[in-house]
């Protein structure tokens, strides 16, 4: 009876996910539906629709799954989450205009794009394609794992975990492929709206429910658990302080440059759409409370979890003390969570292929906007296959990912405001940045020294990229700081008072055809 | 950089999260019941917007500075009102 109200719940939800998803391309108007319209959704939305998609593509299944067990299992530890987006959504402030405008200018969907033109070399956009479809494909793992664990867990056993996992995959892949960034767009709608009440839901619910209220609540986890609720939390294997920082430092400067992020930068209408959602965005974080905090309400409640099952923390309260209905609205925030960032995850590696890899061939560029749907769904299937044949547990990756995507920090945002950096230091400096991810990463040595290993990385990759760029050779390169560089930096230009500047956003993106940048598919 | 001083305030989460980490890493005083490392972190990420709302007020006082000093305006005596146009 639970098991058919709950599925049937889902089901009827992945139905209206599906639809919204797919009348999203109607959203484009009479635009001819080019890369541009695909991949950014035309540079066309609003504050409003960029805030639901920035925040609906931060807030993963990890946030529901990995957050709760991080807080179950550590405790303090689990606030880097918290911390590197709020410093990062701080920083979108100056990062996000920067890169909107340089895109726009020069017609670019992606950092793949913008390093090529940046450096004026194509094959060093196909070079971070490869890098970054590396970087991205276990987060797409990642969700569809997510999705699995929390379908089956809310229907009670009755979707098995294969089929959910397909069925993450499936609903997905329809809607990026048909609609793009739009489509994501208008799912993060549904998602949000879902996942800010079933959350603030749980957050009076679950205390009231099993401890009587937050009083009480509070006062037994300070009484009993005290090792949880400072660093380096409860038996964490080296999350301490110097961890935190150096982590949340990282990934705060990762974050605004990460591809997915990119994707939402450029998506936006003008540049003060940008700006205003880098004020409200940090206070969707507020969120992040909840799991972290019934994530510890579960060690009273359901003691002994370990491994892969404590990423459950959460769950287990919601199906233990909800009616079958909530327990199956619940489970649809938590698998739109994994929908919302994986559809953008794919887009992202399907835009990047499309455009610089695929895209680079001069036989095949006048359909990237057709090869990028195509990677998409292959990227998509890639992932569902790893998911069955070799499943993994969730942070560990994650964190391997962010630490090699943080080797782009100089190449692209010293480059974009730095003339002098070279393609040879840029590159140089982020091959060996990534030798040495791989290398402490692999061997166990992260935390290394009781600081984040990517840190560590991205000092010898600045020291070499200086380096190189001081002492290496120069390449000739003729065109003007003002086609090469980002120019937003004095906040001049498509300012806060420019209101609608830009605004007309038929995808035109400027003049594309200046410098040495791929851009033939318009 | 240098002609914005505003934008400062963008490094104010850094320092709330991570800058005065090792003075807040503590259970006690509890606040509201919160342990007081939970309850700086909620007050961080609620400062957090503040701090992004001044660096964003700062632009828009110098572009209505820019705009009134184009316009021939006496800009001195307008950038001093302070009023973010």
């Amino acid at each position: 009876m639970n098991a058919t109200i709950a599925t049937s719940i889902f089901a009827a939800f992945m139905v209206l996910t599906l639809a919204l998803g797919l009348l999203a391309v109607r959203g484009g108007g009479r635009r001819k539906g080019g890369l541009t319209e695909w991949s950014v959704g035309g540079r066309s939305l609003g504050t409003v629709f960029i805030w639901v998609l920035m925040a609906g593509e931060s807030y993963t299944s990890f946030s529901y799954l990995g957050a709760a067990g991080w807080g179950y299992n550590f405790g303090a530890p689990v606030l880097y989450v918290l911390a590197y987006m709020s410093c990062g959504y701080a920083l979108g402030f100056v990062v996000g205009p920067m890169l909107w405008s340089y895109a726009r200018r020069h017609g670019l969907v992606g950092i793949t794009d913008l390093v090529a033109h940046r450096y004026g070399r194509r094959w060093l956009g196909t070079a971070v394609a490869v890098l970054a479809t590396v970087c991205l494909l276990p987060y797409i793992q990642l969700q569809i794992t997510g999705m699995g664990v929390v379908v089956t867990t809310i229907s009670y056993g009755a979707i098995s975990l294969n089929w959910a996992y397909f069925i993450g995959f499936a609903v997905t892949t329809l809607f990026v492929v048909v609609s793009g960034l739009r489509g994501s767009a208008w799912v993060s709608v549904l998602k949000d709206i879902l996942v800010i009440a079933t959350l603030a839901f749980l957050a009076v619910y679950v205390p009231l429910h099993y401890f009587d209220g937050y009083g009480p609540f509070l006062d037994r986890i300070v009484a009993e658990k005290p090792q949880w609720l400072t660093f380096p939390g409860h038996e964490s294997g080296g999350l301490g302080q110097g961890w935190f920082i150096t982590t949340s430092l990282l990934n705060s400067l990762t974050v605004v440059i990460f591809p997915t992020t990119v994707a939402g930068y450029l998506g936006a209408r003008n540049a003060d759409a940008l700006r205003r959602n880098a004020v409200l965005l940090p206070f969707y974080n507020v969120l992040l409370f909840v799991p972290m905090l019934l994530g510890m309400a579960a060690l009273f409640v359901v003691p002994g979890l370990t491994g892969a099952d404590s990423n459950l923390a959460l769950f287990k309260l919601v199906v233990d003390s909800l009616p079958a209905w909530l327990v199956g609205v619940t489970g649809v925030a938590a698998a739109l969570s994994s929908i919302v960032p994986m559809a953008v995850f794919m887009l992202v590696i399907g835009t990047m292929w499309g455009r610089s890899v695929l895209g680079a061939v001069p036989r095949l560029a006048h359909r990237q906007k057709l090869w990028s749907q195509v990677v998409v769904v292959v990227a998509g299937a890639l992932a569902l296959l790893l998911t069955y044949t070799a499943p993994n547990t969730l942070v560990r990756l994650s964190l391997i990912s962010y630490e090699g995507m943080a080797q782009l920090v100089p190449m692209i945002l010293l480059g974009l405001v730095w003339r002098r950096l070279t393609l040879y230091g840029a590159v140089g400096g982020l091959v060996v940045g990534l030798v040495v991810v791989c290398g402490l990463v692999f061997t166990g040595h992260d935390p290394v020294w009781g600081v984040n290993a990517g840190i560590v990385a991205l000092a010898v990759n600045l020291v070499v990229a200086l380096g190189v760029t001081w002492l290496g050779p120069r390449p000739v390169d003729g065109r003007p700081d003002a086609e090469v560089l980002a120019s937003d930096l004095d906040g001049e230009e498509d300012g806060p008072r420019a209101e609608g500047a830009g605004g007309d956003g038929g995808g035109a993106g400027g003049n594309g055809a200046a410098g040495v940048s791929p851009s033939p598919a318009r | 950089m240098l002609k914005r001083p505003t934008l400062l305030w963008l490094l104010v989460p850094h320092v709330l999260y991570l800058g005065v980490l090792p003075l807040v890493n503590r259970v006690t005083p509890t606040v509201l019941g919160l342990p007081f490392l939970v309850f700086w972190m909620l007050l961080a990420t609620l400062l957090t917007p503040a701090s992004v709302w001044l660096a964003w007020r700062g632009d828009r006082k110098r572009a209505a500075r820019r705009a009134a000093g184009r316009a021939g305006a006496p800009a001195g005596k307008r950038a001093g009102e302070g009023s973010a146009a």
